[in-house]
């Protein structure tokens, strides 16, 4: 037996052997940097441009590979505070808070200045997302302002009239419900939509509402604005059945395939309208033929606005490549990324410069595009707005709170007021739990505090605010378009 | 055996040993007792990890006086019993399918030809019935009735193997991949589910709207009343037998939470039955929105518990209790002329004893510690919270907003509720399976 034994264990030795032999670092002969990203096939071809575009500068040789199986963000930050993460991490649109908070992304502000990625190589919408207190952590890999596609075959064989490029609530209403009455021959089940879904916090903000007030002190969801907002989509939903339930939506996932199943529904007519971004043509050119396309913003209540997604890369603050790292992050402010981009429909390129070419505005094989591309540049320069968040409330942990309220809501289990009300309340509470657990935070909040209650006491004698004074970016937006700002420092 | 010979033998036993033991205190026990101290500290990842210099802090009972002070906690806890409340009719169906196929279903080959006819016809029969209900078009009906007949006639073919093997099929299927496909089952309009609930709940419709609704109310009230009149004669009856001595306070608080069980199915239906004259008259009844509607979502992940659980290992323990129970007992209640429950009575259920208490010892750990993949395979711990299991609440504390000391909290607090209850079912059904 103990031969037996230690035979196994000679084999194990020979196998780790032969393993650590056959690791990828140890094959290559140059330093070989991790991108821990999305499983997206276009990853595969920017990888393989990277290494061109390294090898045509005269670059420092390395090596990047794909990480795509540890893109989940409870994924990122174990291994990242484990100090075993990617060299090269993506994030979505609001995670810098938490991934800065736990220290996760170097420092580049001072390189990107040099090497070519700063901020203001990009949309100035976005800056906010990119930055902590003026440093810079990330550049974004590409960007998306969230529009409706509108399928115009669709519209055609129902014979209804194309939405306008800009609406109010009432008359996305009436349009969406003359829709649905012309497409659903069934009441029972409606299986056609007018739109796949919409967008809480741009319906709020287009009625002067943010999640948190002027300084992002507190939260403000107990407004009769966002009891409004809350209404109008339940009815949208369970009277009018513009949008579809959760209920509706769970009975198309059986077709569920790569991508989602909504592009697949978009195409077939059974959403007339998709919201998202310009990489939702990399589905749409898989179809064929591919949808004719047009656009419509997301109704409004007052003052127009979209929302922002997008995907950025960091370094990571404990890659041992940090300044190979780097190079990657001027890669996806060059040319050939941003063509790249342009070409492949992966979302507006990083630069906006490239939104202005011929191949982004009239891509040669996709005629059925060219109602669109234009509009998705214009409207992340004049109407795109990140999302707030607040240095005192987790963005994930204030967006679980308004979710599982707004649900509970379409559940029927709360009133939308009830629902405005505990939003706020348990935002606010998650603030205070933020600042007592963190005392360090408690200066800073209380300047902002008194700040707040300097703006309270402007609005309310009617003066201007200084511009600078505020920190939601929603408001300093909101409140240059009243009026109600100055570009004047405040004392 | 000398002292040295004896010393070698010890070293040569540690080794074997040592990959165990090492690998159980690097990735059980230390882990366990870090996450301990953890419970009592405000460790949070945002602030104490390798990028930040700060100390973590001991800070007593704070995590453990905010998790009850806070609703979350509550809440999720209250979600956590209320999917409990399975348990019982899992171990009830584990048994029930232990005492049939404790019974070798293989017949003799004339026996089993007339079953095979009876199973057709039954199987054409039920199939002609589904579409005559209107069922046709999906043939969702006719399907799971062939399945249903098809599954019969391999018990009968096969014996009771065939049934042991399909139904301890659920226990090495991978959980995740069984919970998608559940979640298949239970998708809207389109689930095969629904699919098969629709035509019955046409039929029902029809039913109900032809005949006088003071039937069906009627029949809801009757059960409310047999609900009450049942939890009051059965509270009576157990609280009799407390005060004469005779049940222990654990027997009478387990016998008091079945009776509170039962009474609220009846009330439950009751309900259904009263309203039922008047949901039918305002349009025809639909499936549930099984994952999607806040109170279905609870009892659709309790149907998959339920399903997980009857065949389960649970099912093989009751096996293996009955194999081992003496024919000669039964033998003698057949002396004595005692009916077959009778024999389940007295016999089968006092001989199975240990193995119930076992069973409900586990299933109660198991259950205050499950509900995590199910949730967040199915549900993600919604529709607004209705799913999110103490399991859950733990994981997204830890790692959704990084509050590790936090999460260890709520962790240690469940254990110390594990451990409460595992004391009670030894100090009270401990004394009921030895007497």
């Amino acid at each position: 037996m103990k031969y037996v034994i230690a035979i196994c264990g000679l084999l194990l030795v020979v196998a780790s052997f032969a393993t650590s032999l056959s690791m990828p670092d140890a094959r290559s002969r140059v330093p070989v940097l991790y991108w821990v990203t999305d499983n997206n096939p276009e990853r595969i071809k920017q990888a393989r441009r990277f290494q061109q575009w390294l090898k045509d500068n005269h670059y420092p040789p390395f090596e990047l590979r794909l990480d795509t199986s540890n893109s989940d963000q409870q994924k990122k930050i174990i291994q990242g505070v484990s100090g075993v993460a990617g060299d090269i991490i993506d994030v979505g649109t609001n995670e810098l808070g938490y991934f800065h908070a736990i220290g996760l992304f170097d420092d580049v502000t001072d390189d990107a200045k040099k090497m070519g990625f700063s901020v203001d190589q990009t949309y100035p919408a976005i800056g906010a997302n990119l930055t902590i207190d003026g440093r810079q952590y990330l550049f974004p890999c590409n960007v998306g302002c969230m529009l409706y596609f509108v399928n115009k075959s669709t519209f055609k064989k129902f014979s209804q009239p194309l939405p306008p490029n800009r609406w109010t609530f009432d008359e996305f209403e009436s349009l969406g419900k003359q829709f649905v009455a012309a497409a659903n021959s069934n009441p029972r089940r409606p299986e056609y939509f007018f739109a796949d879904t919409v967008d809480r916090e741009v319906m709020r903000r287009s009625l002067g509402l943010s999640v948190f007030n002027e300084t992002l002190t507190r939260s403000i969801l107990d407004d009769p604005r966002h009891v409004q907002v809350l209404k109008l989509i339940a009815k949208w939903t369970n009277e009018d059945h513009i949008l579809p339930s959760a209920a509706d939506k769970s009975s198309y996932a059986t077709a569920e395939g790569y991508g989602g199943a909504a592009t697949q529904l978009f195409n077939d007519g059974h959403y007339a309208m998709l919201n998202g971004g310009r990489y939702l043509v990399i589905q749409f050119r898989k179809f064929h033929p591919p949808p004719d396309l047009g656009w419509s913003e997301p109704p409004n209540g007052g003052f127009p606005n979209v929302s922002i997604g997008m995907r950025s890369a960091g370094v990571y603050a404990a890659s041992k490549h940090k300044d190979l790292a780097r190079y990657f992050l001027k890669f996806l402010a060059s040319e050939e990324y941003n063509m790249n981009i342009v070409e492949d429909g992966d979302g507006l390129p990083p630069n906006p410069a490239f939104t202005q070419v011929e191949q982004y505005l009239r891509p040669p094989q996709y005629p059925n595009e060219w109602d669109c591309q234009a509009a998705f540049a214009k409207e992340i320069s004049t109407n795109a707005i990140p999302s707030a968040g607040s240095p005192f409330v987790l963005f994930s942990v204030a967006t679980r709170i308004d979710t599982a309220l707004y649900n509970g809501m379409m559940s029927g289990l709360y009133t939308a007021e009830f629902a405005a009300f505990e939003c706020q309340k348990r935002i606010n509470q998650e603030i205070d739990l933020t600042l007592s657990e963190q005392p360090e935070l408690r200066e800073r909040y209380d300047k902002l505090v008194a700040r707040q209650k300097q703006i309270d006491d402007l609005r309310r004698r009617g003066e201007k605010v200084p511009a600078t004074w505020i920190e939601n970016p929603f408001y300093r937006s909101y409140y240059r378009a009243m009026g109600w700002s100055t570009e004047k420092a405040g004392t | 055996m000398t002292r040295r010979r004896k010393q070698r033998q010890l070293a040569v036993g540690l080794a074997f040993l040592a990959p165990n033991i090492l690998g159980f205190l690097t990735f059980t026990l230390v882990p366990l007792v870090f996450s301990l101290v953890l419970a009592f500290s405000n460790w949070d990842l945002r602030r104490h990890n390798m990028f930040h210099d700060e100390s973590i802090k001991m800070i007593g009972f704070k995590n453990i006086e905010r998790l009850f002070q806070g609703d979350d906690f509550w809440r999720f806890f209250g979600n956590t019993l209320f999917m409990m409340m399975v348990i019982p009719f899992s171990i009830a169906g584990s048994l029930g399918l232990a005492l049939l196929l404790g019974q070798d279903a293989k017949t003799s080959r004339t026996r089993r030809n007339w079953v095979m006819i009876l199973c057709a016809a039954v199987s054409v029969g039920g199939a002609s019935f589904a579409i005559l209900l209107g069922a046709g078009a999906s043939g969702m009906t006719l399907l799971l009735s062939t399945v249903a007949g098809g599954i019969l006639l391999l018990g009968f073919v096969g014996g009771s193997t065939v049934y042991r093997t399909l139904l301890y099929l659920p226990s090495f299927t991978s959980g995740v991949a069984v919970f998608i496909l559940w979640k298949k089952l239970y998708a809207s309009s389109t689930g095969p589910i629904d699919h098969a609930l629709t035509p019955t709940l046409d039929a029902l419709t029809k039913l109900v709207n032809a005949s006088p609704a003071g039937l069906w109310s009627g029949a809801g009230w009757v059960l409310w009343i047999v609900g009450g009149l049942g939890f009051a004669r059965f509270s009576f009856v157990i609280l009799r037998n407390w005060f004469r001595r005779d049940f222990e306070v654990g027997t009478v608080l387990i016998c008091l939470a079945v009776a509170t069980i039962g009474a609220l199915l009846c009330y439950g239906l009751g309900s259904v039955l009263i309203d039922l004259p008047a949901r039918t008259a305002a349009g025809r009844l639909t499936p549930p929105n099984w994952l999607t509607d806040y109170y279905w979502a609870k009892p659709a992940l309790m149907i998959v518990s339920f399903w997980a659980g009857v065949g389960s290992n649970n099912m093989l323990l009751y096996l293996a209790g009955i194999s081992g129970i003496s024919p000669e007992l039964y033998e003698a209640a057949d002396v004595d002329g005692a009916g077959r429950f009778q024999k389940f009575w007295n016999i089968t259920w006092p001989q199975l004893a240990p193995t119930t208490f076992f069973i409900v010892v586990m299933s109660m750990i198991h259950g205050l510690q499950g509900g995590f993949e199910m949730a967040r395979s199915m549900t993600q711990g919604g529709p607004a919270g209705a799913t999110t299991t103490l399991s859950y609440f733990i994981y997204s504390e830890g790692f959704e907003t990084g509050r590790l000391g936090y999460s260890s909290a709520v962790a240690w607090v469940l254990f110390a509720m594990l451990l409460l209850v595992t004391l009670f079912n030894w100090r009270f059904g401990g004394r009921y399976v030895n007497d």
